[in-house]
């Protein structure tokens, strides 16, 4: 008698199989997938299972499926690939249609109109050289072979309009060791290497292409190759290191289907360091300085790393949440801080909520959050609380966690811009401003603590193209409706731009003023504020300074107007809350109302805000 | 899968059939008969799968030439029992 094991997600897939439920209960096969008791073979009999699966009944029930069309075509056998393969898109909600050529053919399959694949796979291998090289051979004929097969690559590259998927190709020892003396064996690695680099050098050279390097999946786990497969069926390359490559296609298709995930959050306690804070205390847990606090260590490293190309870093953690600030602001060991973390949710809830309140403060869907956790419970609440989460097992062998969190290639791109560089700063500030708000126990308190400060003066020489383009979008605290294009910022008599920044970052030219002044004293003929940073005091601070500048200067009164449009009408009080008074009517049909200040009782600069310098010009007399 | 699965026919079948996915009730001698491309489900592929599985289960090197060349799984289970 065999003791009954638990239900694995395989069994579960058997069991939709066999109730016939598999098309219907589609969108479910991922979550049995990310099963963390599954496989790597289990793995492939899920994908040997789902090729039974019924496409267009799947797209019956759930039309909005995501289908991956694949060519597959290489120098060898290729057909091994199609199991895992099928596996990978599933556990990514993605449907594989697949074709697959018959071995030799790729030169004839990439050269033929390639119908409209998402993507084409050419699998090369080391016979895809060496079946051009004589016998007997030198390392100088291996040379010219695989010369030719990149120069025939490099132009099918370029008449390649879908994604082209090439490889480097490992060496086998089967080849260098024909050699026997070490010099040629030597000339022989540096020919395959300069081919491997070549290949990696078509993707540089075309955008089309794409090549996933072997030699860090065979340095995961070999061998490349099973040479009585090689010889009796063809096939080049072993299954295992066919499952891994298409894993890696997996998190490429992944990503051409925009489901690249957009933030990582973390566990803390023997996730990122070694030990329980609010047991151990802050002087019992380590990141550095113990042979397992360096492994942790190196873990906040690489997700450092990370966090460096656009990952948005959070923490979801049970612990209370000083304790957890202090330690990620004073920590010795830290290679992380907070500045790193968009978000840090530290408190007693489940993390399933946490989760989803850090989805939704950084404005992204849970299916863009990775969640990394060495607690099995907690993993599970979330897999069931939000399955849409990607969820990284990890445990009590820190030295793992690098490989565990990188394996899945999560937030795997085509390419990154300047702007995902950046995303994280962005997001780190706007996170943090909304975090302390709910933090602060009134607005007062949360103005108090955003330290804000403003910067009033002529606009500077590269700042036109922005003051414009705040003129133009700028609704809500447009105070005319008034808009400018660049060229007519150059005609307005006194222009000022407003720049501002909080404890959290920069923010920016944020508002501006247009006014002019005359015999009766300052007149405003407009005031702009991003909505990005209204009710922080700002636009107090600025009119504030404005009139006290003109008091302090003798002008006899300041006047501004008020012209209600679609979007302002919460701007409509601004200026009697600062002690404008109403004086009549004006613009063409009398919509724009008229405001004048006797400069008798300045208001003050609200005390949260900070004016760091104002240069506040007098049109064309200068000063 | 227990450790015995390919010590009979119908172990063996029984792994053929839930590893490679095979959709039918693949049991007794009808089956071993069969020619391999008359399997409902069969495709080229399956051979070199086989071999792995096999490979796996009995943590032995399997005469992979001569399974390739195989007609029927009863052959082939003929071939891993001549291991045993």
């Amino acid at each position: 008698m065999t003791t009954p094991k638990p239900t694995t997600g395989l069994d579960r897939l058997r069991g939709l199989q066999a109730r016939g439920l598999l098309e219907k209960d589609h969108p479910t096969v991922a979550a049995l997938l990310a099963d963390e008791a599954l496989t790597d073979t289990d793995l492939l009999r899920a994908g040997r299972l789902l090729a039974n699966l019924d496409h267009d009944a799947v797209l019956t029930h759930h039309p909005g499926t995501p289908v991956v069309t694949v060519a597959v075509t290489g120098q060898s056998t290729v057909g091994r690939i199609l199991d895992p393969l099928r596996a990978e898109l599933a556990r990514h909600g993605l449907l594989l249609r697949a074709t697959v050529g018959e071995h030799g053919t790729y030169v004839r399959d990439l050269t033929q109109p390639q119908g409209s694949y998402d993507l084409t796979l050419c699998l090369l291998d080391a016979e895809t050289v060496f079946c051009e090289v004589p016998v007997p051979w030198r390392a100088a004929d291996a040379e010219r072979a695989a010369t030719e097969v990149l120069r025939r690559l490099a132009g099918l590259a370029g008449g390649f309009t879908g994604l082209l998927v090439l490889n480097t190709v490992p060496l086998l020892r089967r080849y260098t060791h024909q050699l026997v003396d070490h010099g040629s064996r030597a000339e022989l690695g540096i020919v395959w290497r300069e081919f491997n680099a070549g290949l990696l050098r078509l993707a540089a050279a075309h955008p089309a292409v794409v090549v996933i390097d072997l030699d860090p999946l065979i340095a995961e786990g070999g061998p490349a190759a099973d040479p009585r497969m090689a010889a009796y069926a063809k096939e080049q390359l072993a299954a295992p290191l066919l499952a891994a490559y298409a894993r890696e296609v997996g998190h490429l298709a992944r990503s051409l289907c925009g489901r690249t995930r957009k933030a990582l959050v973390l566990d803390l306690d023997n996730t990122l360091w070694d030990g329980i804070l609010g047991e151990d205390g802050p002087e019992g847990i380590a990141a550095a300085g113990t042979l397992r606090g360096e492994a942790y260590g190196g873990f906040q490293k690489v997700v450092k790393q990370l966090g460096s190309q656009g990952v948005l870093l959070a923490v979801s953690s049970k612990n209370d949440e000083r304790p957890v600030l202090e330690v990620l602001r004073g920590h010795p060991d830290m290679a992380l801080r907070e500045r790193d973390f968009v978000s840090v949710e530290a408190g007693w809830r489940p993390k399933d909520g946490a989760l989803a309140r850090i989805a939704r403060r950084l404005g992204i869907g849970a299916d863009a959050l990775v969640f990394a956790d060495d607690s099995p419970a907690e993993r599970e609440q979330v897999r069931l609380g939000l399955p849409e989460v990607a969820v990284v097992p990890l445990d009590d062998e820190p030295a793992l966690h690098v490989t565990r969190l990188l394996r899945d290639g999560w937030f795997d791109t085509l390419t990154l811009t300047r702007e995902d560089r950046a995303r994280t700063g962005r997001y780190r500030e706007e996170g943090e401003r909304r975090a302390l708000r709910e933090r602060a126990g009134s607005h007062e308190d949360f103005l108090r603590e955003l330290r804000v400060g403003v910067e009033l003066g002529p606009p500077r020489p590269h700042e036109y193209a922005r003051l414009a383009q705040l003129t133009q979008r700028t609704n809500q605290f447009n105070l005319t409706g008034l808009r400018l294009r660049q060229h007519e910022l150059a005609a307005v008599p006194l222009l000022l731009a407003a720049r501002s920044t909080d404890r959290f970052g920069d923010n920016g030219l944020v508002g501006a003023v247009a006014g002019r002044y005359a015999d009766d004293g300052l007149h405003l003929d407009n005031l702009w504020l991003s909505c990005r940073v209204l009710a922080r005091g700002i636009e107090q601070a600025c009119l504030s300074a404005l009139l006290a500048y003109a008091r302090e200067r003798g002008l006899p009164a300041v006047y501004a107007g008020f012209r209600p449009t679609r979007a302002n009408a919460r701007a409509r009080d601004f200026y009697p809350s600062l002690g404008f008074a109403e004086t009549g009517h004006g613009g063409t049909e009398g919509e724009a109302v008229i405001f004048r200040h006797d400069l008798g009782v300045i208001p003050a600069i609200p005390g949260h805000v900070r004016i760091d310098a104002t240069q506040l010009g007098s049109g064309k007399d200068g000063g | 899968m227990s450790p015995d699965s390919l010590g009979t026919l119908d172990g063996f079948l029984r792994l053929v059939r839930d590893d490679l996915g095979l959709v039918t009730d693949l049991a007794g001698p009808e089956a071993a008969e069969c020619d391999l491309p008359d399997l409902p489900g069969w495709d080229s592929v399956n051979l070199l799968r086989l071999v792995t599985l096999l490979e796996q289960e009995s943590g032995r090197a399997m005469p992979v030439g001569r399974i390739l060349e195989a007609r029927t799984l009863g052959e082939i289970y003929a071939l891993v029992e001549d291991l045993r």
